[in-house]
């Protein structure tokens, strides 16, 4: 118990670090956020009341204290709808989080977030799915074959996995899947759940496709190793078949790094993937990050970056009690 | 040998660029048709709508869904020209400063209220109310009383006058010759009451304009529908009964939709598509270039060395090679050397310019002090001069042209790559930048709005300056000034053209090119031609589609995802071809 709420003060430190960082960087950059708001021909009156009314005039020193302040506080239990004072906030009970109001879109950062980050979790475990299900399966294949052809065929196409950018392999996928042969959507989220099904799977199959390659070598290398450990020796001795030296023997110890790397990676992909995203016009997190950087909208880049930085941080703290769990010397 | 099956994706995409355009969808009935009612028309764009609030609007695409769903006291027609809308008729006192508009009784809002005078000036007062953050609003800065309302001092707009429920007057503080060109944009359009009189985050859009936004439908970053405004004053008009956008498409997703007919109209194809549809003699015809509103050209700030000497910049604008331009961009991009895209009123095709002269561009160095020897390469300015560009669009290309052509002249460009928010920074700023290349959109179709804004030393500010070369002339300031004032069409325009020439002449631009979008519409979309001002102007366009010519794509149609299943499962068995 003490050592979970060590690691929880330690990942709450780490996310304020994270935002606070970003709120800095994003505010030192030779960029004006009024002008991105007005627009490139904006005259310079407009541009300047602009920048008054999102606050931009103030000290820096001032308008970080305002947005750390802000960012947790005590607030009503229920807010009175128009209550302005609490526009922007979430409020968990009494204690409102409030990241402000997006410059572009004028709109809570916490309600885009809150309508984003669902679809972007969708994404994220479709992706972990086909990338755990490929990877772990082409890996013990890999093994099993160890040096004979069909283990060439896989590591060669692991390592071409590896070294393929998600944007060429995405604009292929789309191009035969949903292009020429057009088994599947060419992009975006639709408005039902079976429209959504469909939507996820060429960008999870993109991001799976990706992420696979990694797990087939590092499984592929463990279980080379545990299958001649004399263990799995002595199972084939007591007559077990090769399915099940295989499955129940060897590939069971050799999933330890794949559970870290899983949630590593499911971390990463909560954040946002932000080139899939985009690519296939699904309106996640990473998406909006995007839209965010390009438009300098620094509450909802803070708040991407919130969302990001808590996901990896957490995962980081799931996995390392899970390792806990399952590996009996790392609980020593 | 299996590795390559992983290299198809890769090799069918690159096929797919030299893939020709499958033949047009026709249309229903013979050319000389009368205009039908009915259908839907689709409409995508890479881009996004961040508001539809016309008094805080700053991007493009708004402004395209905003001539649907706003209607104006006036308007541009299909020749620029200024025409009344709401008001039936306008009339200007004689010394300019009063704009009296008697306006069509019974118009009706969206929400089915009438339009009133009153609506005008509540509108007009809030598009300009010191809370709501209007980009726009000082283009209106010649209203009376707009200082002291605009500050707070006052609270209301005394320039704006309702005179009866059908007549507003607005008077000006002192004669303003483009007052009706900024009265035409769509910030100061009348909004339903609904708006209340405040600008407030969460209205929803609602206007007099020929479409209006279905309720719930804009589903932010992916899409939003308008349906026929039944009520529109225009008898007969719109003939579309509902207009879906498609927001935030990739470049191929667009393109194959396109193909697919399943997006009836764009003007998002790059120029590899554009040449391949006008080489095509089925397609040819459905391509239609809209005017050229943008200028572009290559800034030279003249208060940094060594652009402070007119002379070199007199080389640079002589150095240029702007055919070579234009052959990097054909389709969009017209090799320029004035001030003035074609679009906007007054501009003078035979008017040349600046123009390509090597030896002319040597002369112009040797003058400045800085002789250069092509033969040796010995000799130009001794420093390298810095150039700022963003890594978007044709500039990271026409930059390495125009390096090329300096180079040839003894000027030595460093390019520096950074992104548009920081090019955006840089550029406006004092003494920040020696080189650059903005560009310069029409946000009106008069030459003030390119005069006063890039070359009037009135625009010239220590940040967020849009004069970005710096550039002073007291004639060109006189010039600008008169023109504001001048009433008279034809002696305004000749104050301009000497503008064009003085600042041709001084060259704190060295003018390349003006760019444009070439609209590509399905056969069957009738009555659309591009507008001079407005982007998809589609109150006259109507829908001629054969009922059943539909390609199905499974990954456009998400409203009838079964329907499209089938048709998609259906047609694949019948081995029909798409």
């Amino acid at each position: 118990m003490r050592r979970l709420v060590t690691k929880l003060v330690w990942a709450a430190f780490v996310i304020w670090a994270v935002v606070s960082l970003t709120f800095l960087i994003d505010n030192v950059l030779p960029s004006d956020p009024a002008r991105m708001v007005a627009g490139p021909q904006a005259r310079p009156a407009d541009v300047a009341r602009i920048r008054e009314q999102l606050g931009l005039g103030r000290p820096l020193l001032v308008q970080y204290g305002a947005f750390v302040t802000r960012l947790v506080h005590v607030g009503p239990w229920h807010s009175p709808s128009g209550d302005a004072a609490h526009a922007t906030c979430a409020a968990l009970g009494p204690i409102h989080i409030d990241l402000g109001k997006s410059y572009q879109q004028r709109r809570a950062v916490i309600d885009i977030l809150a309508e984003r980050l669902p679809r972007t979790a969708m994404l994220a475990i479709a992706a972990v799915i086909v990338q755990s299900l490929l990877g772990i399966s082409t890996g013990v294949l890999s093994a099993w074959a160890h040096r004979r052809a069909l283990d060439r065929v896989i590591v060669g196409l692991s390592l071409i996995g590896i070294s393929t950018p998600t944007f060429i392999l995405g604009l292929g996928l789309q191009y035969v899947l949903a292009r020429q042969l057009r088994i599947l959507p060419v992009d975006g989220f639709g408005h039902t759940p079976v429209e959504h099904v469909l939507g996820v799977l060429l960008p999870a199959l993109t991001l799976g496709i990706y992420g696979a390659a990694s797990y087939t070598r590092i499984v592929r290398d463990d279980m080379i190793g545990l299958l001649r450990l004399d263990y799995v020796r002595t199972a084939r001795a007591k007559g077990a078949t090769e399915p099940a030296v295989v499955l129940r023997h060897a590939l069971r110890n050799a999933l330890l790094p794949i559970v870290t790397m899983l949630g590593l990676d499911l971390g990463s992909l909560v954040g946002g993937a932000v080139v899939t995203e985009t690519l296939f016009r699904w309106p996640g997190i990473g998406a909006a990050s995007v839209a965010a950087l390009l438009d300098r909208d620094g509450p909802l880049i803070v708040g991407t970056v919130l969302v990001t930085s808590t996901a990896i941080v957490l995962t980081n703290v799931v996995v390392d009690l899970l390792y806990g769990v399952l590996d009996p010397e790392a609980r020593g | 040998m299996r590795a390559l099956g992983l290299f198809c994706p890769v090799v069918l995409m690159i096929a797919a660029c030299s893939t020709p355009f499958p033949p047009p969808i026709g249309s229903s009935h013979p050319d000389e048709t009368a205009p039908r009612r009915g259908g839907t028309l689709h409409l995508a764009s890479f881009a996004d709508v961040r508001t539809l609030d016309p008094a805080v609007a700053s991007d493009d695409l708004a402004s395209a869904m905003f001539e649907e769903i706003f209607a104006g006291l006036v308007d541009y027609d299909a020749q620029a020209r200024i025409v009344p809308d709401l008001a039936r008729r306008f009339e200007v006192s004689p010394d300019g400063l009063t704009y009296r508009f008697f306006m069509r009784e019974g118009v009706r809002f969206h929400d089915g209220s009438e339009l009133t005078a009153a609506d005008v000036k509540r509108s007009i007062e809030r598009a300009l109310h010191p809370t709501t953050p209007n980009p726009a609003a000082s283009l209106y800065d010649t209203i009376a009383g707009f200082d002291a309302y605009t500050s707070g001092k006052a609270e209301h707009l005394d320039g704006v006058v309702v005179e009866g429920q059908y007549v507003v007057a607005i008077r000006l503080k002192e004669t303003d010759s483009r007052f009706l060109s900024v009265l035409a944009l769509h910030p100061l359009r009348p909004v339903c009451p609904s708006a209340g009189d405040r600008y407030k985050d969460t209205w929803e859009p609602c206007g007099a304009g020929p479409y209006k936004l279905v309720p719930g439908s804009w589903d932010r970053g992916r899409s939003l529908v308008l349906t026929r405004h039944t009520g529109y004053f225009v008898p007969g008009l719109p003939y579309i009964d509902s207009i879906e956008w498609t927001l935030s498409m990739n470049r191929a997703g667009e393109l194959y939709a396109f193909e697919d007919g399943n997006i009836d109209l764009t003007h998002d194809l790059g120029d590899a598509e554009l040449e391949a549809l006008r080489a095509d003699p089925r397609w040819a015809r459905f391509v239609s270039a809209e005017p050229d509103r943008t200028v572009d050209g290559e800034v030279m700030n003249t208060e940094i060395p060594p652009f402070d000497n007119i002379e070199v910049r007199r080389a640079v604008a002589s150095a240029i090679d702007r055919g070579q331009y234009h052959s990097y961009k054909p389709e969009s991009l017209s090799p320029s050397g004035q001030a003035l895209p074609p679009a906007v009123v007054g501009y003078d095709p035979h008017f040349v310019g600046q123009t390509y002269d090597y030896d002319a561009a040597l002369a112009h160095m040797a003058k400045a002090g800085f002789p250069y020897d092509p033969a040796t390469g010995k000799g130009g300015y001794p420093r390298a001069i810095p150039y700022l560009l963003v890594r978007q669009g044709a500039t990271e290309y026409t930059a390495q042209i125009l390096q090329q052509d300096l180079a040839k002249i003894g000027l030595r460009l460093e390019l520096h790559l950074v992104n548009w928010p920081t090019f955006l920074s840089l550029a406006y700023t004092r003494g920040a930048v020696a080189m650059a290349a903005p560009g310069w959109a029409m946000d009106y179709p008069d030459p003030s709005d390119f005069f006063e804004s890039l070359f009037s030393s009135k625009a010239i500010q220590g940040e967020q300056s849009s004069n970005t070369a710096f550039y002073r002339s007291a004639r060109v300031d006189d010039l600008v000034e008169r023109a504001r004032h001048e009433l008279d069409p034809v002696a305004r325009l000749a104050l301009f053209t000497e503008a064009n020439h003085i600042v041709c002449d001084d060259a704190p631009w060295a003018f390349t090119d003006t760019r444009r979008f070439e609209d590509v519409a399905q056969p069957y979309v009738r009555g659309f031609k591009p507008h001079p001002v407005w982007t998809f102007y589609t109150a006259t366009t109507w829908l001629d589609r054969p009922g059943s010519a539909r390609r199905d794509a499974l990954g456009f149609l998400w409203s009838h995802p079964a329907q499209s299943l089938h048709t998609a499962a259906r047609a694949r068995l019948s081995g029909r071809s798409w």
